[in-house]
Parts: C-alpha cells; structure tokens; sequence
C-alpha cells in the first residue's frame, strides 16, 4: 500500500525526522486558510498516489494570495495518470543549495533490504549514471552507527550535513523496518544554507502482507469501482486498453494468455486472474466484474481446471450468460470432466477450444472483423 | 547448497492439516501415495484428519513418526512460527504453500534455513511433486505429472500445472516438478534448483518457466554459464506483452523501468546457451530435440574474462 505524501510525511516526523512545516487541505478555503497559517511563499501539492505529478503541474510555488486561491482551485482539479487530487498539502517553501536521494528499499536478487543514497536526487534520479547511487545492506536488525558512517562516507558528506545524514538514515531505516515497509524513500532530501536536511517529499510503500500487524493504516478503497470489485473477491485485477477481456486461474497463466493474444496481433482489455482454483461463484464473479469493462468486445476465458471439475466452471459460465447478453466468449477449458464441460456449453454461446492457442487466436479474430 | 527430497515411502507431515486446505490436499496426497503420517495443528493433538493423527506440536509428530519433511497449510501472520516450531522439531525440508506472508517473515526464513541447514520452498508455491517416488508435498493437480526425465522448476502454480500436462502428453515425463513460489523473494531460488538438477542423474533436462519481474532468470543465466551446467536447459517466460508498473497477479511479477522485463530474462537465457520457447505448447518439441542433440551439447563459454 503506497502512502500518500502528507501520511509517510507524518511517519516521518514520528520517527524525528525534520520535514517543511505544512497543513493538509480538503478544499480550496481550506487551501487558503492553510496559506494564511503556514505564511508566503507557500508550495501546493496534489496529494496523489501516481508519479509524474510535478511534470503534471501538481506542485507549484505561490508568491501571493490570489495566486494561491488560483492555483489551489486549478490543482484541486488535477488528474495525475488518470487519478484525481485527493487533498493538497500546503507546505513552507524551503530554500536550499542542494538535493540529495535516500532510501531503504528490497534488493529481491540478493534478497536483503539496501539503503541507497546520492549526491544528487530530485526529478533527476531516475537518469543517474550507474555508480552515482551507493548502498549499504540493511541487516534484519537494523543498520549500525558503522553502517551510517560507511554510507556517508560513500556519499562524500562532512561537517554538520554528515552528522544529520546518519541520524536521518537511521531513523529511516528504523521506521522502514518497524512500519515493515517495502520502500521508504525521502526525495529530496534537501541540504539547506547551514548544511542542515529536511525532507521534502515521502514515498513509502508498506508491505501490504503485513497490514495485519499495523492496523492503524486502512486501505483506501479504489477509485475504479470495478477495481473495488475485483478487491471484494480477492482477484488480482489490472485493466489494459485493448479489447480482448482476459480471464483465468493463476497469475502466470493469464500472464501467458496475454501473450498470445499479442503474439495473434490483439489487445487485451483487462488482467483478471481469479486465483488458484476455479470455483463456480469465482468464475460467475469474474465474468459478470468484465462485462463491465466499457473496451471489452470479447471475453477470453482460460481455465486449467487441475483438482477443480471443469463442469463446474461451465455451469458458472451458463449461469451468467443466461442472465445477459454479453459480450463473445470464448474459452479453454482444460482439466477433469472437460468432454462434459463441452457439451454443457454446446449452444450456450461459448466458443470452447482444447488450447489456449486455439481460444486466443479465435477471440482475436473475432475483434479483428 | 542442494537439499534431500523424501524417500519412497518417507513419512512426512502436514501443519495446519485441521484447517480446510490442508485436510483436503492432506487427503489428495495420501491418495497420490504419499506416506502422510501425522498432522499438526495447536491446541488440536488427538483428533484425525482423513485417518491421519493430529498432535499438537511438531516435535509430537517427528517423534512418533520419524518425520523430516513438512508441508505448511498454516495462515500467513502464523508461518514464520510455525517454521522456526519445525525446523526445531529437527524438520529438514518445509514446503510452505501460505501466501501473502510478509516479506520481512519470508527474510527470516531465509536467515533460518541459513543457520540451521534446513530448506524451505515457497512459500506462496503450489509444491513439489516426484512421480517415481509418488510423493507430492503439493496442492497440484496429479493426473497432469508422469514419471520421467525433465525436472521443472516455475515461478508460477498454474502454469506449471499447464507446462507439465503438455509435457506429460508429449510423453515427456518428469523427475520432478517444483513451484519456487510467486513471491518477490523465494527461500528455494531458481539458481538453487538448478544446482540440485546437476547433481541428480535421473534428470535429463531442465525446463524453467519464469516470468516478468525481479532478476531471478538473469541470477540463473549466469549460474548456467558460471558453473558450465551440463543439462539441455529449456526456459519459457510469461509476460511478454505486460505493462510497466503494474503487479500482474503474482506480488514478484512487476516491471520497474528496465528491471524485470521479459526481453532481459529472454537475452539473458539464450546468451547462456538456453533455448527459450515462445508459447506453452512448444516446450515438449524443444525439450526433444535439445535432448537429441545429445553428446553435441556444449557449454556455453564462461562469463567471467580470463
């Protein structure tokens, strides 16, 4: 689960770690309120989970009341890679001579958690030559003072900014592990006139297998309604702009699934992978969670049945299409029963083929005419 | 580092046999012919589960059966302890099937098989399954498996499944099939299986199946070239057309800029001597032919520069 800037910024300064002063927004009046509270100039910040939001113009600096009822109206109707402004965090304009990076993230080859860290961070960071970044392992106990004394020395820090480079990348690192995030990145972290750091901006991502042990935080529910259904049922769920709906059990499996589609010169419309088994009720709910997919023409179904008795998944699939028209399915259906799961689906408006191939290449066609 | 897959006939047990899960594939495996002696479950020691006893601890069930191999159908806030319970009980082998288990548990895990020796596979995996041994420590589908020559080593349940029934139809049989797990970190890698291959002579190829996301077939690329492994070596990727950005159904299957694109895995593999096949389907006819190549096999040229 990623957290919102204004939320890992709170971590943040649970943990001691120095952030601008600021004041989370709902509404414009609220916006302005908050500019009178923290004092001009001011920066306003679209509270989004996408990237991308400063070339999206969701961070801006206000000099003047008007413009900072201006501007917070216009940002409070942003919309960053097709996600709404959810508040506006309303911070002091911090001045400083230089951007730093410094994170505490997953290293899943050598499988340990690294703190990372350079010179040099801000929108910048992403086209850093390689060697520009060092990292320090993160043992599971936590970093050392040694550990924060190799990696400031790695970054080429003395004097003052050193001194607060290390307690800051300890106290990251302890709220990394102790929050159990995947990532806890502070980009920029600022150096201002006097060598001391503030953390600009937060990107924190906890380990969502581990919410069980942190209930303070609650997932947000999805802004897609079809993505909220799609959680209700625990599929894993990602829409695509193509027109080939994609169903099936196992990530892997759909994953291989859209490959041939694209191999066959299609589309897919969605990911929709309902999990290991195949149950009746999953199947129905995946079915009827597609066909509200506006872009999907066709529904491609691929299910191995394994353990589960594939007249099972036909049933489900009569159920729904009885129920509406819907858009052409065609499916694969492999596993125990499937001569009768065929025949069950004889006339009932299912292309049924023996391969995934023979499904793709047909669903593809049929868009294609 | 390899790791001892049970006997013929080698009692192994099941922890959480109680819950719904774990009855049901205790049962599955019991009639796949697996010795499944004992179950565990806390706090429910005395009942039975499809015939087989239920005791309360780890320790109970090794003694009484002799046990080294466990399989976990325990919720994941409940793993990590049931593993360290295990491996203290003198468990040599866990096959952890729990998925959404913290990454910071599965860690541990890590650091526990490290010190004591002990193997974990998973979790988030379907399981192992040997035919010649008729052992399953598994949730997969059995009639898909034949005894055979090819050991099979997936990121993903599903398509192992997919993977092995073409194979098996292909009259392509394997030694074993085992699921590293879907995770973005797996206790049993990739690269470890393949170690275990080069040792076992009943193994005459290798077919992984990996996916988009990490650098697990780029690790096992240059594990092939490092140690000159010996095998004809077929791999399949999925996740060919997938977007960027986005966790496709697995936690590990994501592509961040660069890293983790199947194009790096497909590169990686064939510069390593690997044959990569670009469908499901046509993984039984590479295994052949790469197989009748035969004696003409050689590997691939070191990595490192002289």
């Amino acid at each position: 689960m990623r957290l919102f800037e204004y939320q890992g910024k709170e971590l943040f300064s649970k943990y001691g770690i120095r952030v601008p002063r600021s004041k989370l927004a709902g509404d414009e009046s609220q916006a302005l309120s908050a500019v009178e509270e923290i004092g001009l100039p001011a920066v306003i910040k679209a509270q989004v989970l996408s990237g991308g939001r400063g070339k999206a113009g969701g961070v801006v600096l206000v000099r003047t009341k008007d413009e900072a009822k201006r501007e917070a109206r216009r940002v409070l109707g942003l919309r960053v890679g097709g996600e709404h402004t959810r508040a506006l965090l309303v911070e002091e304009a911090s001045e400083h001579t230089q951007e730093m990076y410094l994170s505490v993230s997953l290293n899943r080859g050598r499988r340990e958690f690294v703190a990372l860290a350079s010179r040099s961070g801000g929108t910048e960071v992403e086209s850093l030559a390689k060697g520009a970044m060092v990292e320090v392992p993160v043992p599971l106990e936590g970093l050392t003072d040694d550990d924060s004394y190799t990696l400031s020395t790695k970054v080429g820090l003395y004097g003052r900014t050193s001194s607060e480079f290390r307690s800051i990348l300890l106290k990251l690192e302890r709220l990394s592990r102790e929050e159990e995030c995947e990532l806890a990145e502070i980009n920029p972290l600022a150096v201002r006139f006097d060598g001391s750091l503030v953390a600009l901006d937060s990107k924190v991502v906890l380990d969502d297998n581990a919410l069980f042990r942190h209930p303070e935080f609650s997932q947000l529910p999805p802004e897609d309604p079809l993505e909220g259904e799609a959680a209700k049922f625990g599929f894993a769920f990602v829409r695509l702009d193509g027109d080939v709906a994609v169903v099936g059990n196992g990530a892997g499996l759909v994953l291989s699934t859209l490959d041939l589609v694209s191999d066959f010169g299609g589309r897919a419309a969605c990911f929709l992978d309902l999990g290991g088994g195949a149950q009746r009720d999953r199947v129905e709910a995946a079915l009827r969670l597609v066909r509200g997919l506006p872009n999907a023409r066709v529904i491609l179904v691929n299910i191995f049945g394994g353990i589960t008795r594939t007249t099972d998944v036909a049933e489900g699939l009569k159920g729904v299409l009885s129920e509406a028209p819907m858009a052409l399915v065609f499916a694969r259906i492999s596993g125990a029963e499937e001569e009768e799961a065929r025949a069950l689906l004889s006339g009932a408006g299912v292309a049924v083929f023996r391969t995934p191939q023979e499904a793709a290449l047909a669903a593809v066609k049929a868009v294609s005419r | 580092m390899t790791f001892a897959v049970p006997e013929v006939d080698e009692p192994v047990i099941v922890q959480g046999i109680t819950g719904r899960y774990g009855g049901l594939h205790a049962g599955l495996m019991l009639r796949y012919g697996t010795n499944v002696a004992a179950g565990v479950t806390p706090g429910r020691g005395g009942q039975a589960v499809e015939g087989v006893p239920v005791y309360g601890t780890v320790k109970e069930a090794a003694d009484k059966t002799g046990a080294r191999a466990s399989i976990l159908f325990v919720p994941a806030p409940a793993l990590l302890s049931a593993a360290e319970e295990a491996v203290g009980a003198g468990m040599r082998l866990l096959v952890a099937i729990t998925e959404h288990v913290p990454i910071r548990d599965t860690l541990k895990m890590i650091r526990l098989c490290e010190e004591s020796g002990a193997r974990v596979i998973g979790p988030n995996t379907p399981g192992i399954i040997m035919p010649s041994r008729r052992l399953k420590l598994g949730i997969m589908p059995s009639p898909s498996f034949r005894e055979g020559g090819v050991a099979l080593f997936s990121r993903s349940g599903t398509l192992m499944y997919e993977v092995a029934d073409a194979l098996t139809r292909g009259a392509l049989g394997q030694h074993i099939a085992l699921g590293v797990g879907g995770d973005p970190v797996n206790c049993t890698t990739l690269t470890e299986c393949l170690d275990w291959a080069a040792e076992v002579d009943d193994v005459r190829s290798v077919v992984i199946v990996g996916e988009i996301g990490g650098d697990a077939e780029e690790r096992l690329a240059e594990h092939i070239i490092d140690t000159r492994f010996p095998k004809p070596l077929v791999a399949y990727i999925a996740g060919r057309s997938a977007p960027k950005e986005k966790h496709m159904g697995h936690a590990g299957a994501i592509i961040y800029g660069d890293y983790g694109t199947a194009e790096s895995k497909i590169a990686a593999l064939r510069e390593a001597g690997a044959k990569v096949a670009m469908t499901t389907s046509e993984i039984p006819a590479i295994v052949r032919a790469s197989r009748s190549e035969g004696e003409g096999h050689s590997p691939p040229r070191s990595s490192k520069s002289p």
